[in-house]
């Protein structure tokens, strides 16, 4: 079964990113547009990663990982958090939560993959195109 | 464009904005941007507005990016990835111009929070439109910077107020 992972982000355009770095991976790439509907769909697909975004309307991503944490067959699952908030104190906080890694906006797709491979011990089968 | 006057802040946005912006522009669009004179104009086309508000117990503004339509277009094309003469649709290029905001005001925000102003910034928004101008309350100190990107001019607004 392919490798699955949950891209979930308020912007078309960061999850169109996502999607573009990990056609790198033999990989499934699922979607959500806030923390509420990506809690849905991390119990429906029981994806392998989740990138979850922070802000976001309607449940935001540190809510959404906190549900996740709290919920048996969820808790489990890897989640990299994307920021666009670069202080030392968000980089603080964030590696407080319990995610497996984090990237901060701007970044490029390279360095997704970089995270994405370690996470889930993959090598990408093609280099990821330039944006 | 009307170009507003610049006050001094407690918390100074220039290098920080110069460090910023074309580190955004680079990573995310490949596209190399220049420090342009502050009073440097040049005639407009349609602009595309992004803001993103900034706000906290002592910190109160907001972040505005103002692109030509052509270098909202560009930069659009270039985080797509589409071929030369394809177009993005001005949802794409309103979501692009918004990401690229809220990218400078999360950087922007960190610097702050370090700085001791802890502060939240709220989802990007987009205005559409020919001349216009940002207006605020006279006590929040405004500063105008402009970037050049090939043959397109970026300005970039900060209105900050800090106690």
């Amino acid at each position: 079964m392919p490798t699955k992972v949950l891209s979930v982000d308020d912007s078309k355009i960061i999850r169109m990113i996502v999607r573009r770095a990990l056609a790198a991976f033999d990989c499934t790439v699922v979607e959500a547009v806030n923390g509420e509907e990506g809690l849905a769909r991390a119990a429906s697909e029981k994806p392998d990663l989740i990138i979850l975004d922070i802000t976001m309307p309607v449940m935001d991503g540190v809510t959404m990982l906190a549900r996740l944490k709290e919920t048996a067959d969820l808790k489990d699952i890897p989640v990299i958090m994307l920021t666009a908030e670069s202080g030392r104190e968000n980089v603080m906080h964030i590696a407080q939560l319990g995610v497996r890694d984090y990237l901060v906006k701007p970044f490029k797709d390279e360095q997704l993959v970089e995270k994405v491979g370690r996470v889930l011990s993959l090598k990408p089968a093609a280099a990821p195109v330039a944006a | 464009m009307t170009t507003t006057a610049t006050t001094a802040s407690s918390f100074d946005v220039r290098a920080p904005i110069h460090a910023i912006i074309p580190n955004v522009f680079d990573t995310m669009l490949g596209l190399p941007l220049a420090p342009a004179r502050a009073d440097a104009t040049r005639p407009g086309d349609g602009l595309i507005t992004g803001f993103v508000g900034i706000g906290g117990e002592n910190v109160c503004g907001a972040v505005y990016l103002h692109f030509p339509e052509a270098l909202a277009q560009q930069a659009a094309a270039a985080m797509l990835g589409l071929g030369a003469g394809e177009t993005a649709a001005d949802a794409d290029v309103n979501d692009v111009v918004g990401e690229l905001c809220n990218m400078v005001a999360g950087g922007l925000k960190g610097l702050l929070c370090d700085a001791g102003l802890p502060c939240a910034i709220s989802a990007p928004a987009i205005v559409r439109g020919g001349d216009y101008s940002i207006e605020t309350s006279e006590d929040v100190p405004r500063q105008k910077f402009f970037f050049d990107c090939q043959e397109h001019r970026l300005a970039v607004e900060v209105h900050l107020k800090t106690n």
